[in-house]
Order: C-alpha cells, then sequence, then structure tokens
C-alpha cells in the first residue's frame, strides 16, 4: 500500500505568536521526513494539526491525496494517522497493556475487557519491541525511556498509515534508539509515511531520506538528505554558521579549593558512592539509563533520603532533609523531568523562573511584581526563550523552551549557586542554543561554581566534563579525566555490571 | 514585555462571565418579583443578601485557599457548628467572658485543622476522606459538649452576651458588623492569596506540589496552615451563626458547607489545584446567595431553591471540568 500526506498553505496563530505560516510539503510512502528547526520554529504544532489536536487552522491536509479535516485526535486515527508527542502522554497508573489500548480495550461476548486476549496482544507487541517490561506491569514505575517505548507502541499497534514521531529519542538511551531506528526501518518498508522531529543531526542523516526545515514558522528549505550537510542545515535553520560546538567552547583551566565531598553514600536507590568536585570543575555523570545518575543528584540535593555516608559541602557535613536546606546551602537542581518535576504548567512564566527566590522579590509584605519581571525578562533574554510575553503560561511554550525556563530558573541574578547540578540540561533544545548553553556552563565554571553535569548523550559529556564519574546499577565504576575520556572507555565502565562486588 | 491586552483579556475571561450572570440574576429576579406584584431592588433586599453572605462567606474563603492548594476540606461546616456549641456552652455553662470565648473556641477548631493536616500530610490520606472523617468526630464532641450539667441533650444552647450580640448582628452606620468583616476578610484575604509570597507558593503547590518542593517550597507546611486556617474560618462562621441567634443550635451551618465549596468552585476555584481567586469566590458567593433571596422574594418553595442550588453545583463542576479538558489539549 502506499499511503501521502500532503501540506497545502498550512497556517496557525496562537495569541500573539504567528505559529506556522504557509506550510507546504508532501511526505509520500516508504520514505522518512525529517523537520527540523529552533525551539518554536512550529514543528509540534504542524504535528498537532494533524493528528487533530488543534481543530481551528488555515490551508488544507491531503491524505492520499484527499482532502481531509479532523475535529478530534479520535478521527485523525482513525483515518490512520498516529501522532507520538514530544511529552508523554501514558497513563501512570494504568498497566501497559492498558495504556496500549486504551480507548479500544477488546471486549469478550459479555461486554467484559478481554484480559486474555489484550494481554496475548502485548505480549507480540513487547516482542516486537524487545523491551524489558511486561504486559501487567503498571507504568507509572517504569523509566522514563520505557514509558517513552510505550508512547510508540501505543502508535504502532494502531497500524497507521502515517506515523509521526516528535523528538522520540530526547528520553531515550543508545540500546532503545537503536531498537526505534530498526522499527522505523520495518516501517518504512511496509510503505508507511513517517514524520520526524529531533534536533540531533546525526540521527536525521542516520535515518531520513528527505529533511524540511522550518524557520520561525516558515518553510525554510527542502533537502535530499544526500544532498546536504550538517552545516548547511545549521545554517538554513540558525540563520548563521555554529561551527564545531566544543573545540570553540571557552574552558575554565584553574580549580579552586574542594567544594563538595560525596563519601560513601548509600540511598535506598545508589549504594557506595564517593567522588569530589572542586570549585570551578565541571564533573559529568556518565552512564546508561537506570544506572543511578538522577538518583546521585537527588540524593545531594536534599530529595532523597541519604541512608548512610556523608555529605560535605566545603569541608563541613551536611545533611539535607528537603530540597529548601540544600538550595539555602547553595546548591540548585535542574531536573531531568520538566513535566513532572520542573515546571508548574499553568503559571506563567515569571511565577515558573521565581518560584525559589520568591522571598528576595518582595517589597513589604506583597511580592514587587516590578521585581520578578525583571527577573523572568533576564531568564527570557539570556535563553533567547521564544515568546511575545513573560505573561504567557508555560504549558503554551514549545517544548524546547519550558526547558529554557528551568535553566533560567536555577541560573539567575538571585541564584547564584556554588553547586550547580544539571540533570539532562539540553534536552529537546536546539542546537544553536545547545552551543550556547555549553559556553553558559563553562562560564558558570570559570565563576567558580562547581557543576555536575548528567546527561545521556555521551558526546556532551566527554566534550564538557573536566572529570567524568561513571556509574552502572547504583555504583560507580570508574572515573576518568578529560584526556582518557573517549567514547569506548566510558561505555566498558558503563557496562562493567560486577564492579560493585569488591566493596 | 507586560500584559498588552489587558481589557481583551477581561472580556473573555471567567470574572466577566460571572459578572454577566450575577447581572442577569438581578435582572430575572427583578422582573419576576414584579410580575407578582413584589419589588426586587430595595435596600432591604440588599441587606438582606448582604446578612445572608455571613455565614457562608468564611467558609468559602477557607475553602476557597485549601482548594487552590489542591487539597479540600469538607470538615469546616461541622467544625463550625462545634464551634457555635462550644461558644455558647463557655459563655453559659463555664462562665468565660465572651472574648476569651471566642478566643477558645477558636483555639479548639484550629485543633481539628491540625489534625487533618496531619492526616494528609504525615500519613498520605485523601483530603477528602480524612476531612469527611474530621466531620463526623467534631458532630460527636458536639454533642458531647453541648449536654448541660443539669438535663439532657438540648436541640441547642442558648445564652446570653450583649458584646457577642453586637458582633453578630449590632450596626455601624447603616452596615451590620459581620457585613463589614466580611468585607475586610475578601480584602485581606484577596491580598494573602495573590499578592504575597505564602498566596503564590499555594498556587504552585496546587499546581505542580513536585516541582514546587523541589524549588523549595515545602507543601506540608503550607497545608498546615491552610487546614488550621480553613477549620478556624469555620469556627468563625459557627461563632457568628451563634452569635445571631443567641444560641448555638447543633443544626447549625446545615447546607453551608455546599454552599461554600460551591461559590469556591463556581468563582473559578477548581478541584485540581493552582487556579482561581477570592474575588471570584466572592463573586460565586454572591451569585448563589442572589439567587437564594431571590427565590425568596418571588416565594418559590425553599424545597426547588435548594434543589437549584445543587443543580448550580453540578453546572459550576460542568464547567470545571471542561475547562480543564480544553486545557489538557493545549500540551506542548
Ligand atoms: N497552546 C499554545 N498557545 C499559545 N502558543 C502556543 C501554543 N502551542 C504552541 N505555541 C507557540 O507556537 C510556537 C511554535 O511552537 P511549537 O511547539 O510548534 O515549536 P517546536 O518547533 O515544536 O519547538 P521545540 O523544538 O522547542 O519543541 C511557539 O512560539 C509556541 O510558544
Ligand atoms: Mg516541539
Amino acid at each position: 500500500m502506499s499511503h501521502s500526506i500532503e501540506f497545502q498553505h498550512i497556517g496557525k496563530t496562537f495569541p500573539g505568536v504567528r505559529a506556522l505560516n504557509d506550510i507546504n510539503f508532501k511526505a509520500e510512502s516508504g520514505k522518512v521526513m525529517a523537520l527540523l528547526g529552533e525551539n518554536g520554529a512550529g514543528k509540534s504544532t504542524l504535528l498537532k494539526i494533524m493528528s487533530g489536536d488543534l481543530p481551528a487552522y488555515d490551508g488544507t491536509i491531503l491524505l492520499d491525496e484527499k482532502p481531509i479535516t479532523f475535529d478530534s485526535p479520535y478521527h485523525a486515527i482513525t483515518a490512520g494517522i498516529s501522532v507520538i508527542y514530544q511529552e508523554r502522554q501514558v497513563i501512570p497508573e494504568l498497566s501497559v497493556m492498558e495504556n496500549l489500548f486504551v480507548g479500544e480495550l477488546p471486549t469478550n461476548r459479555f461486554g467484559f475487557v478481554d484480559k486474555a486476549k489484550l494481554r496475548e496482544e502485548t505480549s507480540r507487541i513487547i516482542d516486537d519491541f524487545e523491551v524489558p517490561f511486561k504486559p501487567d506491569d503498571i507504568v507509572g514505575g517504569l523509566s522514563i525511556a520505557n514509558q517513552q517505548m510505550i508512547e510508540i507502541m501505543k502508535a504502532y499497534r494502531r497500524d497507521p498509515k502515517v506515523i509521526a514521531f516528535d523528538e522520540p529519542t530526547a528520553p531515550l538511551a543508545e540500546s532503545e534508539i537503536g531498537i526505534l531506528f530498526k522499527l522505523i526501518l520495518r516501517l518504512k518498508d511496509q510503505g508507511k509515511t513517517i514524520l520526524y522531529v529531533s534536533h540531533r543531526l546525526s540521527e536525521i542523516f542516520e535515518i531520513a531520506d528527505e529533511i524540511v526545515v522550518l524557520k520561525d514558522g516558515e518553510l525554510a528549505k527542502t533537502f535530499k538528505t544526500t544532498e546536504t550537510d550538517e552545516n548547511e542545515l545549521v545554517r538554513t535553520m540558525v540563520g548563521r554558521e555554529i561551527g564545531d560546538t566544543y573545540s570553540t567552547l571557552e574552558r575554565n583551566g584553574k580549580f579552586g579549593d574542594i567544594l563538595l565531598e560525596v563519601d560513601n553514600i548509600v540511598t535506598p536507590y545508589v549504594n557506595n558512592i564517593s567522588f569530589t568536585l572542586r570549585k570551578g570543575e565541571i564533573l559529568g555523570l556518565a552512564g546508561l539509563v537506570g544506572a543511578g545518575r538522577t538518583e546521585v543528584a537527588r540524593a545531594i540535593f536534599g530529595a532523597d533520603p541519604v541512608l548512610s555516608g556523608e555529605i560535605r559541602i566545603e569541608g563541613k557535613p551536611v545533611k539535607f532533609q528537603k530540597p529548601k536546606h540544600a538550595i539555602d546551602a547553595g546548591i540548585a537542581l535542574c531536573p531531568e523531568d520538566r513535566k513532572e518535576q520542573g515546571l508548574v504548567l499553568y503559571r506563567n512564566i515569571t511565577d515558573n523562573t521565581c518560584m525559589p527566590v520568591f522571598d528576595k522579590l518582595t517589597t513589604g509584605v506583597f511580592l514587587d511584581p516590578a521585581k520578578e519581571t525583571r527577573l523572568a525578562d533576564e531568564a527570557v533574554r539570556k535563553y533567547s526563550i521564544k515568546t511575545p510575553t513573560t505573561d504567557k503560561l508555560v504549558v503554551e511554550l514549545s517544548g524546547g523552551n519550558q526547558q529554557k525556563v528551568i535553566l533560567g530558573r536555577w541560573t539567575s541574578d538571585e541564584v547564584t549557586p556554588k553547586l550547580l547540578i544539571l540533570d539532562e540540561p539540553t534536552k529537546g533544545i536546539d542546537v544553536g542554543t545547545k552551543a550556547e548553553i555549553y559556553q553558559m556552563i563553562c562560564d558558570f565554571a570559570k565563576q567558580g561554581m562547581g557543576v555536575i553535569l548528567v546527561s545521556s548523550e555521551l558526546i556532551e559529556v566527554i566534550n564538557l566534563a573536566d572529570t567524568i564519574v561513571v556509574m552502572c546499577g547504583g555504583r560507580v565504576t570508574g572515573r576518568l579525566p578529560r584526556k582518557e575520556a573517549t567514547e569506548e572507555n566510558v561505555l566498558a565502565l558503563a557496562m562493567k555490571t560486577d564492579a560493585g562486588e569488591k566493596m | 514585555m507586560k500584559n498588552k491586552m489587558k481589557n481583551k483579556d477581561f472580556l473573555k475571561s471567567k470574572m466577566f462571565t460571572l459578572l454577566v450572570l450575577e447581572a442577569a440574576l438581578i435582572i430575572i429576579f427583578s422582573i419576576w418579583a414584579r410580575s407578582i406584584g413584589n419589588n426586587f431592588l430595595t435596600a432591604n433586599t440588599f441587606l438582606n443578601l448582604a446578612n445572608s453572605l455571613v455565614v457562608t462567606a468564611f467558609l468559602a474563603i477557607g475553602a476557597g485557599c485549601l482548594l487552590i492548594s489542591g487539597e479540600i476540606d469538607l470538615s469546616t461546616a461541622a467544625v463550625g457548628a462545634f464551634g457555635g456549641v462550644i461558644v455558647a456552652t463557655a459563655i453559659r455553662y463555664w462562665d468565660l467572658s465572651w472574648p476569651l470565648a471566642v478566643l477558645l473556641t477558636l483555639l479548639l477548631c484550629a485543633a481539628f485543622g491540625a489534625a487533618n493536616a496531619l492526616l494528609v500530610t504525615r500519613f498520605n490520606f485523601q483530603s477528602f476522606i480524612a476531612t469527611l472523617a474530621m466531620a463526623s468526630v467534631a458532630k460527636g464532641l458536639m454533642m458531647f459538649a453541648s449536654v448541660p450539667p443539669d438535663g439532657d441533650n438540648p436541640i441547642h444552647v442558648s445564652f446570653r452576651s450583649p458584646g457577642l450580640e453586637f458582633v453578630g448582628g449590632g450596626k455601624i452606620g447603616v452596615l451590620p458588623f459581620p457585613v463589614i468583616l466580611i468585607a475586610i476578610a475578601f480584602v485581606v484575604y484577596g491580598l494573602l492569596m495573590s499578592k504575597t509570597k505564602f498566596g503564590r507558593r499555594t498556587y504552585m503547590v496546587g499546581g505542580n506540589h513536585r516541582a514546587a518542593w523541589l524549588s523549595g517550597i515545602d507543601p506540608k507546611i503550607i497545608l498546615l496552615i491552610l487546614f488550621i486556617n480553613s477549620s478556624v474560618l469555620g469556627g468563625v462562621s459557627g461563632v457568628l451563626a451563634s452569635a445571631r441567634a443567641m444560641q448555638g443550635g447543633l443544626q447549625a451551618l446545615g447546607s453551608a458547607q455546599f454552599t461554600g465549596l460551591t461559590a469556591a468552585v463556581l468563582g473559578g476555584i477548581s478541584f485540581g489545584g493552582g487556579t482561581g481567586g477570592m474575588g471570584g469566590a466572592f463573586v460565586g458567593l454572591l451569585i448563589i446567595n442572589t439567587f437564594q433571596t431571590g427565590m425568596q422574594i418571588v416565594n418559590v418553595n425553599a424545597f426547588w431553591s435548594n434543589a437549584f442550588s445543587g443543580l448550580i453545583l453540578i453546572a459550576a463542576l460542568a464547567m470545571d471540568y471542561f475547562s480543564n479538558r480544553a486545557k489538557t489539549k493545549i500540551g506542548s
């Protein structure tokens, strides 16, 4: 079967923003078409239009050459279009199989849910995907990466004609990305039409046949993957050259006194973790998904209990009962999961940036709107958050811009931490801004801040960190200085499962 | 980067819808009353209206603040009735002066709030279950407290106290004292929730308590304060009800729980937490009471008036539900 989806003169306006303007292109059967563009360029908006989530738009969509309109997501799904959103939509309270078949649970002849059939069909999909969970597992207990895999499985199960992925790999590790790419190739062979959004150019060169670049809501240019290169794409997307992000970084050369000592700590999630961090040093925590990196960050921040061992800041032992205490001691943590742990989605940018420092933004007993706005404006400027006003609700920002709000919150004039812990700070952030954020991290180090960087993108850790601590299965398996940190070295340590035995 | 579209936003806001609704009610009742030979638009009506707000206003404020934080308190009316009986008993049988009696009452009410907070924050009870249980406890204790030394179970405890009589029904100029109290309370709580750190933190906790906690806000402390606040305001309602009747009635504040919550939800404070405000709660309260006062003036049976109040709550909840659904659609 051959399928296609064509966009004609698509436009969409939100209050104060023209998110899309006169978009025309056609995605054909058996091809992967990548959508590329800066944060806020309109990629997710386009996908939401074709998923029926944003019914009011200009222009026409043709599915298999015939005009089609959607009143609701249900409409789009039955027409054969599946979109995997940037933000997870799984229902954490339900099991894997219920999530996969939500809305279309198979029933037996008495009208009850046919659990046996449900379990069987789910097992079949799980086999296809080679994932390590079972039909009856509760989704809320799975890792973010596995939850993302469930999103993808949900779309796959419906056997759609057109399938669109919005930054599917942001929360995934290498192994899962491998599975996903195999799957995409299979879908391609079956003649599906595939749209693929990602900020990772290497992925796009690996998987895409054609590339559409969006800029400020307009279609900037269309490329064949074989006829272009990274530089050209970046130039089209950002409007300027970025060059080699890492080699042009101005790094901090000199470290100060010891800032943080983690001495053999044990929490419910990690075991015998030890390392030290100096002022001005960037320490990368590397490891596979589930290695316990986030849990180490949370323990230092007082968000998880420390059962034994000791944490010392500038030589003084500390015991934080809750994050507030850590914040008061000069520690900041940008959490990995922006929707669950980072943002108050239905409050505006101002509130979300000012949240930890309301104390400093008052005049008399009242909060001072001028001070609040100043702080939020600073964040918007520093991280080039794309928004018409700081009054905009965070939920209305694009994914990457939401991420920037969290960074803005923890690195403003009012919050200058001694120790900055960044957990997946560049998740969903475009190449241009990424380069700026890397430089900012180096600048923080130059100011004497200690930085702990957790990232699933290995090259990011290898290139930014002065020291890399590698973890596996809740333990530290190695420690590499920057000179010795190659991908092979780090990966070898990240998979060294027997490391803890001798302790 | 200031908000440029203030006026246009207002026309689209919930507040505007509510004000239109209130105006519509006034017009409808004026015409209706005229048609049966009564008059709605009189000073008397408005005084009645203001008086009818007295008991429920404090419940609406307490309920509203808690709803913003994402929790609910179903015990306030029972705690209020308890307070109403305690203040009466304290004056009549324990020979306390009225200010002391009121103070004691509010302290005892605060204890209920603290207990609610403990159940919710420490033992992870759902707040509606914890507070429903607490309502029973309050009712039981009230019956116990109302048994006089020399008799069997009464249905009310009457007392004399000129001071408290003034609090319940005295006038300053033309305005009844409790109405002034309410006006002050709405202004104070309005400022508290919209302009102070505490209020803003409450919204953040209601919106996403995990994110708030990781940003140095302690939801437990916020909830402790709000549960105590809600119980104490329940106590204030009970004391006012007793002060107006000069007796602590065991059936006092019967449907007030319901009215208080309806007002808050109708005014745009969502059950999900993190939205709405005191202004909305006030207009919500005004709408319900306009409705009930109007129904009296056009001589509709109280029975119908109650049934319609229930329908208003359903309508308010439906609005809440649909606007929430519309919101979840935005997603990133
Ligand atoms: N519900 C909404 N209300 C108002 N504005 C919105 C809404 N959704 C998106 N926008 C705006 O539309 C623009 C495009 O957003 P979109 O989410 O499509 O960007 P994107 O290309 O997916 O970016 P990212 O790479 O960060 O995910 C942004 O400026 C965003 O703020
Ligand atoms: Mg997006």
